[in-house]
């Protein structure tokens, strides 16, 4: 049964080892984080960066979720660090809130960093990142669908994988299965 | 030489014209069946393929067991379509594609060939009543793919007949006759021999521009299955989709054999007997067309009217000059 | 400008059409045969794998990878065996590692020959589809031997592979090379000079190094347009780092481009594939791995080079034997939604050009 809470209590941004003698993999993107951390405070302020770590041996970076489009946005942008391609988003329902994880290339600088940010289960919503880059439309499509995360302006927000009368996100952990029974006539086929 | 039109129209001579037509008919259902067979066999041999080989012996009774399936099966007509015009379309499409084989000099008997002295203008003038036949049944399928298909292929053949009609042109003014039999005939007499060789410009246009007439790869654009579906015949089943596939056929040998007759010296040759020598004249330009069939990918639209008015077109013209110049000067 | 405009009417294309590659839909607004807008409709394939992950241990998911982009299953059994190796610290046989790049890299011939015949085929040219499926046949084949499956290979394993290659397998390969090379040649000097082939795809739907980069572009499609990203050079998975081959990059990002890139990439593949039967060494093909495969709590990210572009596995893991949540990147989904972009102002005719030239495979679309 406790193994139940293990996801709430251990948050997924810990390092993977962090019993044993740290990694210094670890330890150097934690650092790589930290700088890019003060970097983002420099310009946005003290509340945009919740938290810093490593997701495996990447800097991960969390940012308060009102900051997201600024702060990846500045991320693109800002000639230190050209993070200039996305390559993943992900959310994932952690039962607390919902996280949305996206991994960022620097193509110019081959460099590379997890940057995610939270958001409550119940009315999620997040300001949409598609005005900022182009390519994660349907991840954030998908998102939606999947996860019930609403986009706050993107362009064409609309369930990608289900129909529209789908009920339900799939991909929440609360999700039944019993919610979209086929009906025929009002009974259940 | 025997012709038709000397002879009294007596009840013999009637009887004598129907056979000679029923029999030309017969014949051409069995050549037009068997070219399909041809087709597949010829292409499925390109292409590292066996090709049918189920149906009789090496599968030689394929096609008619595809056109027995076709004639069983039943004939949809969709419900929203336009019914009068989507019965009578494929009928509109395929009479003149057989009409057409009544000038064509097979023999150098003649006996099943009406002389027509506008032998040239005649077969261009009715092959164009198909296209009417084509954009009918692609209207009244009520159907976006069948519509376009259907609008292209008038496009298409609209603007490949000009090219197909100027390139034969040149043929016309060394023979003096658009009389297909006198045309066979002078060519036996040419001091250049066949028309190929002081035509062969002309000849070139009108290979290119029969291709795009009969909408065969790489002009398919009409029924390009990646684009369209199946063009303008999406919506036809059975025995009028069948229509369709023949009216193709047929102006498949329709035209090969025109080939054959204005440019190959039809039925001339030495030896083997003027139907063989026909025959194997027509076979060889068939297989060509097979060729380009396994060979080509398709062209785009733009690029197809363009070639037709900025190539053929100028090209046809600048050989009827030369031929002109050349029989003024020769 | 003032001109005349006709009527606008909307083609519904798919899911049932003979180019779709699948069960996509494509609602186009055509204006005569010119689009002016495009919007592509897709999850008509969607089977829940992310979701049917969760409930299946790390092992019994590989044959859903299987099922993603089934025309190149090994590399997608690998992009999850290799995310569950890495999250583990797992130290994979040699053996193991020559066999997987061997069978991933004629996979990725395999992909590419496909591509190239299904291309010609969207435009009209038929013989070249039945052509390449013969070399693709011996590929099958090979692989039938190796794993006993032609199309859902269900291969790799975490820690290494399921079989060893059979006797006699390994100088089989070898002897393919040389009749593939060959064969290529042969295509190239039969389709990439053809005339009418060139004209349409030369130019068409061109894609710029920045909108590739913005659209998240991957693969052939994002190197066409001469970025030079590959991740077996640019982030060297398995051993990917002890093999000399050239990253093929493109010039102009249309059509041709793409295509071209397909072709030389398949010569690379071949390189490689050579260089790894000249050094594969002896030994077991699947190491040390527990029972019960278990993944320490974390998140991890990793992605391969994929026969269609990146192809990654985004694990959350709360150290259980299953995963909290499995997120795919699927390179054809992401390499998709440039599409309707291509599409305005092109005809009809150009958008079957332009949709096989993004070369997407629905199974993967659609997850």
């Amino acid at each position: 049964m406790s193994e139940e809470k293990k996801p709430a209590a251990a948050p997924a941004a810990k390092p993977a080892k962090a019993a044993a003698p740290p990694d210094p993999r670890v330890v150097a993107a934690t650092a790589l984080a930290d700088e890019i951390r003060a970097s983002i405070e420099a310009r946005h302020g003290a509340g945009a960066v919740e938290e810093t770590g490593a997701a495996k041996t990447i800097p991960m970076i969390r940012i308060a979720p009102d900051k997201w489009r600024d702060v990846v946005t500045f991320l693109r942008d800002s000639e230190d660090h050209r993070y200039d391609y996305v390559e993943l988003m992900a959310g994932t329902d952690y039962k607390d809130y919902i996280e949305l994880v996206i991994y960022l290339y620097s193509m110019k600088r081959d460099a590379y960093i997890t940057v995610k940010t939270r958001t409550p289960r119940d009315a999620a919503s997040l300001p949409s990142l598609t005005p900022v880059f182009p390519g994660v439309n349907w991840e954030e499509r998908e998102v939606y669908d999947l996860l019930g995360v609403h986009f706050e302006g993107h362009p064409d927000l609309r369930r990608i994988m289900m129909w529209d009368e789908w009920k339900g996100y799939p991909l929440r952990k609360d999700y039944s299965d019993f919610d979209n029974i086929p009906t025929r006539g009002g009974e259940p086929r | 030489m025997f012709s038709w039109q000397t002879q009294p129209l007596t009840g013999l001579n009637f009887i004598g014209m129907v056979i000679g037509a029923v029999v030309v008919l017969a014949i051409l259902l069995l050549v037009v069946m068997y070219l399909i067979f041809f087709l597949r066999k010829v292409v499925a041999w390109m292409q590292n393929r066996i090709g049918p080989n189920r149906v009789g012996p090496w599968g030689l009774f394929q096609s008619m067991a595809d056109v027995l399936k076709l004639l069983l099966k039943e004939d949809i007509v969709p419900a929203k379509a336009d019914r009068a015009l989507f019965l009578v379309a494929p009928i509109i499409a395929f009479v003149p594609a057989f009409t057409v084989l009544a000038v064509i000099p097979y023999t150098a008997g003649h006996i099943f060939t009406a002389g027509l002295n506008i032998g040239v203008l005649f077969y261009i003038a009715l092959s164009s009543i198909t296209i009417l036949g084509i954009v009918l049944g692609g209207w009244a399928s009520n159907n976006k793919y069948s519509l376009v298909g259907g609008l292209r292929s008038a496009a298409q053949m609209i603007s490949y007949e000009i090219p197909l009609g100027m390139s034969v042109l040149g043929v016309v003014m060394l023979a003096g006759s658009l009389n297909l039999t006198t045309i066979v005939q002078q060519q036996a007499t040419d001091r250049f021999g066949w028309y190929i060789i002081p035509q062969i410009i002309g000849f070139v246009v009108f290979m290119i521009a029969a291709v795009a007439e009969l909408n065969q790869t790489p002009f398919d654009l009409p029924e390009a299955e990646s684009e369209l579906v199946a063009g303008y015949f999406t919506e036809y089943t059975g025995f009028r989709f069948a229509f369709y596939m023949l009216t193709e056929f047929v102006y498949l040998f329709a035209i090969s054999a025109l080939a054959t007759t204005l440019f190959l010296g039809g039925w001339l040759g030495p030896w083997l007997p003027s139907w063989l020598w026909f025959a194997i004249k027509t076979s060889a330009v068939i297989f060509f067309m097979f060729w380009l069939r396994a060979t080509m990918p398709r062209l785009r639209v733009d690029k197809l009217m363009g070639f037709a008015w900025k190539v053929l077109i100028p090209v046809a013209l600048f050989n009827i000059l030369l031929t002109g110049l050349l029989s003024l000067l020769v | 400008m003032e001109t005349l405009h006709s009527e606008e009417m909307i083609l519904n294309i798919g899911p049932q059409h003979p180019s779709t590659h699948g069960v996509f839909r494509l609602v186009v607004t055509i204006d005569g045969e010119q689009i002016v807008a495009a919007d592509p409709v897709v999850g008509y394939l969607h089977r829940g794998t992310e979701k049917l992950a969760e409930s299946l241990q790390y092992t019994q998911i590989i044959p859903y990878t299987d099922r993603l982009d089934y025309v190149a299953a090994m590399l997608n059994n690998y992009a999850l065996v290799h995310t569950v190796e890495y999250a583990m610290d797992l130290e994979i046989p040699e053996r193991a590692e020559y066999l997987r790049v061997i069978v991933m890299e004629l996979n990725r011939v395999a992909s590419h020959l496909l591509f190239v015949g299904a291309y010609l085929l969207d435009l009209g040219a038929m013989s070249p589809f039945l052509y390449v499926f013969q070399e693709r046949e011996m590929i099958v084949q090979l692989f039938n031997e190796i794993c006993g499956a032609r199309l859902t290979y269900n291969y790799m394993r975490v820690g290494g592979v399921k079989w060893d290659a059979p006797p006699g397998w390994l100088a089989k390969v070898r002897d393919f090379l040389p009749h593939m090379r060959e064969k290529l040649k042969m295509y190239d000097a039969l389709i990439s000079g053809n005339e009418i082939f060139l004209s349409r795809v030369r130019g068409m739907g061109v894609i710029t190094q920045e909108e590739a980069v913005a659209y998240s572009l991957s693969g052939i499609n994002l190197r066409s347009t001469g970025l030079r990203f590959d991740l077996r050079k640019k982030r060297p998975y398995g051993i990917y780092d002890k093999f000399a081959f050239d990253v093929v990059v493109g010039q102009n990002g249309d059509c041709f481009d793409r295509y071209w890139c397909h072709f030389l990439e398949m010569e690379q593949s071949l390189n490689i594939v050579e260089q790894a039967l000249e050094s594969i060494p002896d030994g077991p093909v699947l190491g040390k791995v527990p029972k019960l495969i278990r993944i320490p709590a974390g998140e991890y990210y990793t992605s391969i080079e994929g026969a269609r572009g990146e192809l990654g596995v985004y694990i959350v893991s709360d150290g259980k034997d299953k995963p909290y949540r499995m997120k795919l990147r699927r390179p054809s989904f992401v390499n998709l939604q440039i599409l309707s972009k291509l599409l305005i102002g092109q005809n009809m005719a150009n958008m079957i050009a332009i949709l096989g030239a993004v070369d997407i495979v629905l199974g993967e679309v659609d997850a």
